[in-house]
């Protein structure tokens, strides 16, 4: 029976109390047990109905999940390019409650400077308590929650997760939840974009598409192929190539000593590549102005900022040796004041000298970057 | 059983054994039947029960083990067996050992009267329903001893609860026996059975009625009262939801069993559930006429039986099945019901047992004993015995006059009883009331 308020329709049950004999009330019991007993062989899909079974049989019926279920984080790749969304930025992992979520970022191996992706991604989901925050934070919509929760097991150890296997498509994420994924895909994708124009070699493409992988690689190796044979003639620095291509050479010459330091790490795959990448020539004149400058530098301070100046990323071993023997110098020259005044009278020759090497080196390095231009 | 050893034994191959080696083998092989069938049938019963009490709320109950969970069971039965028996260091040694032990064993000597089919009876004892109350109410004493022997607050309490209310039930059951036996006129289980042939109306009692095997005593006022009465306190008996208060779980752990672990504790509740079903055959032996049912009668009568030693075997077995199908279907409908009353109501407080038990129960079957000796004198009795004015009636109108005078009877005693057990309840409330309100001013 329903009864019309103001609030809207009610409806009221009529527990007929007044009108009950002795024990009709236990008959309508039954009478409410047998309806349900005899209901219950029916299966109850629409919830408005009180009779029927309720029950989804687990294993072999599942309801749908909703769009919005979470569970555990994934990592999302484009499936056309192979790129991976992660930018590597860390946000993830600072705003994690549990701190279960550890990121390495990708850096280039030639100049050492950091790429938009990362190299490793684990999750530890044994300890994860799918909070969603990473989802959330996520400034490039690469992490997103799945919606997978058939995670037991009974090895502990393999509920870390390492960046293979949290790796999914996209198309996984718009088949588990279209409409989250519309919502963001517009600015993601454009993201996405401006990252893998950042992205040298294969850095950022899915550990498991070894397929894209291995065809990225070939392009490289194609493209490295055709630089030397171009080249070879006049460039003695010229395997040093596909290197300068991607840092512009200005920008690397106006780095300090320490930078140059820094930028020593990132080239010692280089020289592995191209043994010969240094010229003995400029080596010498680099190793020459380095010894000069040391010298210089007891009584002309401007004489070690300017050296550095010169240098090209293959030249950076000498640099390197340059800047710690000027450091070197510096400390003695601290250490002994007294000498000052003669180091004094012997500076002007040998910070010519200096400079002279400076220049060379120099000009290597600007035909290193007209041959890289070149290409 | 005896018939047939005899038979294959004496008359195929001619071994001439004695009678007592025959009547042994005769025992062994239906006592090896029964307690080969009590636990089997104690198993499915719990199947049955998780299953249908499963479909009442809705749910659907085990079914993963084996195909509808056909197998559930034997899992439970491979479970309990190791499981590890604790016994309390607290407790009384031997007498918490042998309690289960006295619990179980009245429930199989109660199946030594049980008539399964026609002639199919382990013992046609003359006092069979009497021996069937009195050893079940021996289990009584295994309860106490598990509860006392525990050591246990709880298992105390329970054991308590348990003999009380088993005691105080046992009254009502018999004196709705008392009802039907009056009418029967015998102990005998299988004379009470035999008594139900007929179509609604007995064949005792008219004699014209074609023989159906439907003459069932639920269709007379008295065996429809003694029936209800009798049914209340067998859920009672057997502490069936509404009345397991002895083992209310959410008041006293378990009852007496709370410090039984293991098999110990799958013993009592083997007993519990063979109770349920002896329960369960009893009333529907009593009052729904055992393995009488339309065309068992007239198969047993071509049958080869101590009477019709000319008849074919083909009958005996065809008889034998068709009884035994009549009243395992009754049985288990029983345990259904029960089941449906645990799906549909809630446990009574103690107070409100005994309430029901000694205040509504024992009068209205002591009204229903009362009709039943006016139905007897009614159908039965002729101007020799004091009642000359019924001689000059047919017996059908005997029938109806007996009928008519009993359910009038019946129903005026439940309507003035029900109003005074009503009105007694509402002015306990009312008191309780009273009494709750003065405590919470005095607090």
């Amino acid at each position: 029976m329903t009864t019309e308020t103001q609030h809207g329709s009610v409806i009221v049950m009529d527990r007929r109390r007044g009108k009950l004999r002795a024990g009709q009330g236990l008959l309508q019991g039954l009478r409410v047990v047998w309806d349900h007993w005899a209901g219950s062989f029916r299966k109850n899909d629409n919830f408005s109905k009180i009779h029927g079974t309720f029950t989804v049989e687990y294993p072999e019926e599942r309801l749908p999940m909703p769009q919005a279920y979470r569970n555990m984080p994934v990592l999302l790749f484009d499936d056309e390019s192979g790129h991976e969304l992660c930018t590597g930025c860390y946000q993830c992992q600072r705003i994690c409650p549990p701190q279960v979520i550890h990121i390495t970022q990708a850096k280039d191996p030639v100049t050492g400077k950091m790429v938009p992706a990362a190299t490793e991604f684990i999750i530890e989901y044994d300890a994860c308590m799918s909070c969603g925050f990473c989802a959330e934070v996520c400034p490039f919509d690469s992490i997103k929650m799945d919606h997978v929760y058939e995670l037991s097991t009974a090895n502990r150890a393999a509920l870390t997760m390492r960046k293979a296997q949290l790796n999914r498509s996209i198309s996984y994420y718009t088949g588990i939840a279209p409409g989250l994924w519309a919502e963001v895909q517009a600015g993601a994708m454009k993201k996405l974009q401006g990252s893998i124009k950042r992205r040298p070699d294969v850095i950022g493409l899915a550990a498991s598409l070894t397929e894209k992988i291995k065809a990225r690689r070939l392009e490289l190796a194609a493209a490295a192929a055709a630089a030397p044979a171009a080249a070879a003639v006049s460039a003695p620095a010229a395997p040093a190539a596909p290197a300068a291509k991607l840092t512009p050479e200005e920008k690397a010459a106006k780095l300090a000593a320490m930078k140059a330091a820094n930028a020593n790490k990132g080239a010692a795959p280089a020289p592995a590549e191209a043994p010969v990448a240094l010229s003995p020539a400029d080596a010498k004149a680099a190793k020459l102005a380095a010894i000069k400058a040391a010298n210089a530098n007891k009584g002309a301070a401007p004489a070690p900022a300017e050296a550095p100046v010169a240098l090209s990323p293959a030249d950076a071993k000498a640099a390197k040796l340059a800047a710690i023997k000027a450091a070197n110098a510096a400390k003695q020259a601290e250490a002994a004041p007294v000498s000052v005044e003669t180091a004094v009278a012997t500076a002007p020759l040998d910070a010519k000298a200096a400079r002279l090497a400076a220049i060379k080196a120099a000009n290597a390095a600007k035909l290193a970057a007209e041959q890289g231009n070149n290409e | 059983m005896q018939d047939v050893v005899n038979q294959v034994i004496n008359t195929s191959f001619g071994w001439g054994w004695p009678s007592w080696a025959i009547a042994l083998i005769g025992y062994l092989i239906v006592a090896a039947l029964l307690f080969g069938i009590a636990p089997f049938q104690m198993l499915f019963l719990t199947l049955y029960e998780r299953r249908a009490i499963a479909r009442m709320q809705d749910r659907i109950g085990p079914n993963r083990v084996g195909p509808e969970g056909m197998f559930q069971p034997l899992a439970d039965g491979v479970k309990i067996f190791t499981k590890e028996d604790i016994v309390p260091t607290a407790a009384d040694q031997w007498v918490h050992f042998i309690a289960p032990c006295v619990v179980v064993a009245p429930t199989m000597f109660m199946f030594a009267v049980l008539p399964w089919g026609p002639g199919m009876v382990p013992v046609d004892m003359n006092l069979g329903l009497l021996f069937f109350f009195a050893i079940s109410s021996v289990s009584a004493v295994g309860l106490m001893m598990a509860g006392w022997a525990s050591s246990n607050k709880f298992a105390l309490v329970g054991a308590m609860r348990a003999v009380a209310q088993m005691v105080s039930y046992e009254i009502p059951a018999v004196l709705s026996l008392l009802a039907i036996v009056l009418v029967t006129g015998s102990l005998s289980i299988v004379e009470l059975i035999n008594y139900q042939g007929g179509l609604f109306i007995s064949t005792r009692d008219v004699a014209s009625v074609p023989d159906w095997g439907l003459g069932w005593f639920i269709f007379s006022p008295v065996g429809f009262l003694a029936f209800i009465a009798f049914f209340i306190a067998a859920l009672a008996e057997g502490e069936r939801t509404p009345f397991d208060i002895p083992e209310a779980d959410s008041e006293i752990v378990a009852g007496y069993m709370t410090e039984y672990s293991g098999m110990k504790f799958g013993l009592f509740y083997l007993a519990q559930y063979v109770l349920n079903f002896l329960l369960c055959a009893i009333t529907s032996i009593i009052f729904f006429g055992g393995w009488q049912g339309p065309g068992v009668g007239w198969l047993y009568a071509q049958a080869i039986t101590p009477v019709n030693p000319q008849g074919g075997w083909v009958f005996n077995v065809l008889a034998g099945v068709l009884g035994v199908f009549y009243f395992l279907t009754k049985t288990y409908g029983f345990f259904f019901v029960m089941v449906w009353i645990r799906g549909a109501y809630a446990r009574l407080r103690i107070d409100q047992l005994m309430d029901f038990g000694w205040k509504f129960l024992i009068p209205l079957t002591l009204v229903n004993i009362f009709s039943a000796a006016i139905w007897v004198g009614l159908t039965k009795w002729g101007a020799a015995d004091g009642l000359a004015f019924v001689e000059g009636w047919s017996p059908l109108v005997r029938w109806a006059a007996a009928f008519g005078v009993t359910l009038a009877l019946n129903l005026g005693a439940y309507l003035f009883l029900a109003r005074i057990f009503a009105q007694s309840q509402d002015e306990r409330a009312r008191q309780d009331d009273d009494v709750l309100e003065q405590l919470t001013n005095v607090a």
